[in-house]
């Protein structure tokens, strides 16, 4: 009697934990995703500025130039009292006596850059030599942040040296008060849509453009390219291998010691961390038999190639393994030889299983970071040809979203190319998961019609 | 009328033979530290901008990795922050490898806190003394009481060489310091931590707050002058001077251009006079 009940609470202790690990996953799930997306959302569709259409007819030679062109001289015209005031002001200030000119002077300076920053260089002004300092804001969300940066200084409060300082937000136009500048602050704040001409845009070039001045600008189409490559390259050095020595040690593999070390072996591999094959790349196929001159794309995707090798293997031998004995007795006893009931009975109906092995695997080689930092992976270059690979280092998505992250000397005005990067690579993985479900259904239903 | 066909013909050929010496062709690889990084960034825009048929990547991975892949000849130029050192130089050596330096900037390690921190000013002896552990509270500075949070960059960095020589005096820092693995992660950890303290180059200091060491601010004047006491050269390393002409010659010397030195100052750093 008692022994029923307490097997019953057991019973529902376990139903209700693994209820609730399973939401607590499925909640984990949407935590990471659902922000993911969101966010990434934001490099593909935003409100552009008319800088960012500037910038585009220049750089990439997209969009119709004669619209750009007139809106460009609309937003010019609604600039001019804003450069009209900063003028006279200068002129004033020629005035005033030494001490508070030269104050008036610096604080001029500090204006202007925030300006500068928003709206791009002051007509009339030599082009600066950074690419990124000859747009003003592409993004209204990061306008906004700029005009904050014009209305607003950023003060520490160190009063209470107990404390750490507050954070205060002084007006700027306070350093301005009764100078002919005061009226430009409330100018901008109520005039920096004209100024911008902000509009919503489905910015698909961000997948096809190349990057300039290291992802101030454009899409990351070296990026997208460099994780095709080093994929591609590394499921064209694994696939084979991995499928035939499935075959050898599910169909020909003797039962001997050998062979069950190579399966452990297997096995091991499959657990070492992939930094490991990192600096296993590095050593072995960089520096010691130079497949390369410099980290490259081959080095790189046989790198990864070695990674995924273990996994293939596995799924491939589970899945020749779960072919009945039948089959292949079959096959065997309509006079087939081994080599012809494996390629023609055996293989076909392993492929579903060998299939959706490779592509999670594709979806690791595409998403693993550790392996190519020391073989392939580089922050900055151009998008590569094919011939190139074999020699060239790229950029990849996974380790760009990492060095965009940490690395990167301006990471706060470029978060959305770090957030549509993340977006890109994870619907990438998460296509070629689905892609595999996908290829298993047809597959299997193929078969046993 | 021959004679002018054949003419136009040699114009044609002339004209494409120069467009042909005009549209420059080649491949850099650079790696190495994350301090120069900023500079090489922006040296491989303003050359690949201007000749489209080049391509110049940049990895930023330390100094140590720089020196590392000169010496394995995989890659064209090393961008450290510090001088090779003498293990460096040997290893080069028996590798076959002709080290040739650049110097092609100069820089200041700012020592940054969050900017909330109220404590402005600090001397290299202070400063030792946060990164060895015996001053482990910002009350002890007559700033908050706040336990201070020691970032430094990992062993492999150029600045880590250059602040363990000239702060540390190679004293063991604390076992709490928390090691980075570049210029923009001490920046983020700084900027987000209330007590933390880190080192980093100048084009990284943006929004932070730069403490002044000995009582001087880290400027192109002070460091150039010496008054600044932690500054250092930014080198470029290659194998042996790269070949008058070669795509490789004219990219490694545009710090000596006057763009270059525009593009080095507008990066926070300090061109060489």
């Amino acid at each position: 009697m008692s022994s029923r009940s307490t097997r019953r609470i057991l019973d529902r202790a376990f139903t209700g934990l693994g209820g609730f690990s399973t939401l607590l996953l499925a909640a984990a799930l949407l935590v990471i995703l659902v922000p993911i997306l969101i966010k990434g959302f934001g490099a593909f569709v935003f409100r552009e500025t008319v800088e960012h259409r500037r910038m585009l007819l220049d750089l990439y030679e997209t969009g119709d130039r004669a619209a750009v062109e007139t809106e460009v001289a609309a937003a010019a015209k609604a600039r001019e009292p804003v450069y009209a005031m900063l003028g006279a002001f200068k002129k004033e200030v020629e005035a005033l006596p030494a001490p508070e000119r030269r104050k008036l002077k610096s604080d001029c300076k500090d204006l202007e850059k925030a300006l500068n920053s928003l709206l791009g260089p002051a007509p009339g002004t030599t082009q600066p030599i950074l690419l990124r300092q000859r747009y003003g804001q592409n993004r209204w969300d990061r306008a906004q942040v700029a005009i904050g940066k014009v209305l607003y200084e950023e003060a520490y409060d160190y009063s209470d040296s107990s404390q750490m300082g507050k954070k205060i937000l002084v007006p700027r136009v306070e350093r301005f008060r009764g100078t002919s500048l005061e009226p430009l602050f409330d100018y901008v704040r109520d005039q920096s849509k004209a100024m911008l001409l902000p509009r919503w845009i489905f910015y698909g070039g961000f997948l096809t453009h190349t990057s300039r001045d290291a992802h101030f600008f454009g899409g990351i189409r070296a990026e997208v390219l460099g994780t095709f490559y080093l994929t591609l390259g590394a499921m064209l050095f694994a696939v084979p291998m991995g499928v035939i020595a499935a075959i050898y040690l599910v169909e020909y593999a003797r039962d001997n010691w050998l062979n069950s070390l190579i399966r452990s072996c297997v096995s091991t591999l499959a657990g070492v961390p992939s930094i490991v094959f990192g600096l296993f790349g590095l050593a072995f196929f960089i520096n010691t038999i130079h497949v390369s001159g410099s980290k490259s794309v081959l080095a790189g995707s046989l790198t990864l190639g070695l990674l995924i090798l273990p996994t293939l293997i596995r799924a491939s031998e589970e899945a020749l393994r779960a072919v009945p004995h039948t089959y292949k007795q079959a096959a065997l006893s309509l006079g087939a030889s081994p080599w012809k009931s494996i390629t023609t009975v055996i293989l076909p109906a392993a492929l579903p299983g060998i299939l959706t092995g490779i592509v999670i695997s594709m979806g690791r080689a595409a998403g693993e970071t550790a392996p190519i930092i020391f073989t392939a992976a580089v922050s900055v270059g151009q998008p590569l040809t094919l011939l190139k690979t074999l020699t060239q280092p790229t950029p990849a998505l996974s380790w760009n979203i990492y060095n965009l992250c940490t690395e990167h000397e301006a990471v706060d005005e470029i978060r959305h190319v770090q957030y549509g990067m993340v977006f890109t690579l994870v619907l990438l993985v998460l296509l070629l998961n689905l892609s595999a479900i996908v290829i298993r259904a047809r597959l299997s239903r193929k078969l046993r019609v | 009328m021959k004679v002018k066909r054949w003419i136009t013909v040699c114009a044609l050929a002339a004209a494409m033979a120069m467009n042909a010496g005009a549209e420059k062709k080649g491949n850099i690889v650079m790696d190495g530290s994350t301090t120069v990084g900023p500079i090489a960034k922006a040296f491989a825009e303003y050359y690949m901008g201007k000749y489209p048929g080049v391509n110049i990547s940049v990895s930023e991975s330390g100094s140590g990795n720089g020196a590392k892949s000169i010496i394995n000849g995989t890659a064209d130029i090393g961008n450290m922050s510090c001088a090779m050192k003498d293990s460096e130089l040997e290893a080069a050596k028996s590798k076959g490898v002709k080290v040739m330096e650049h110097i092609v900037a100069m820089d200041g390690i700012a020592i940054v806190v969050h900017p909330g921190n109220p404590v402005a000013a600090l001397t290299v002896e202070q400063l030792r003394k946060i990164y060895t552990g015996e001053i482990g509270n910002w009350s002890q500075l007559g700033g908050p009481n706040k336990p201070v949070v020691v970032i430094s960059r990992d062993t492999n960095s150029g600045t880590y060489e250059t602040f363990e020589t000239l702060v540390m005096h190679s004293e063991r820092m604390t076992d709490k310091t928390e090691y980075v693995g570049s210029n923009g992660a001490i920046r983020q950890r700084v900027m987000t931590t209330d007590g933390a303290i880190g080192y980093v180059g100048l084009a990284f200091t943006h929004g932070l707050k730069v403490v002044d060491i000995d009582g001087v601010t880290p400027t192109p004047e002070s460091v150039l002058d010496k008054s600044y006491p932690i500054g250092r050269p930014l080198y470029m390393y290659t194998n042996g001077e790269p070949a008058e002409g070669t795509v490789l010659a004219e990219f490694l010397g545009l710090y000596k251009t006057s763009d270059g030195k525009k593009i080095i100052e507008e990066q926070g750093f300090i061109p060489m006079p």
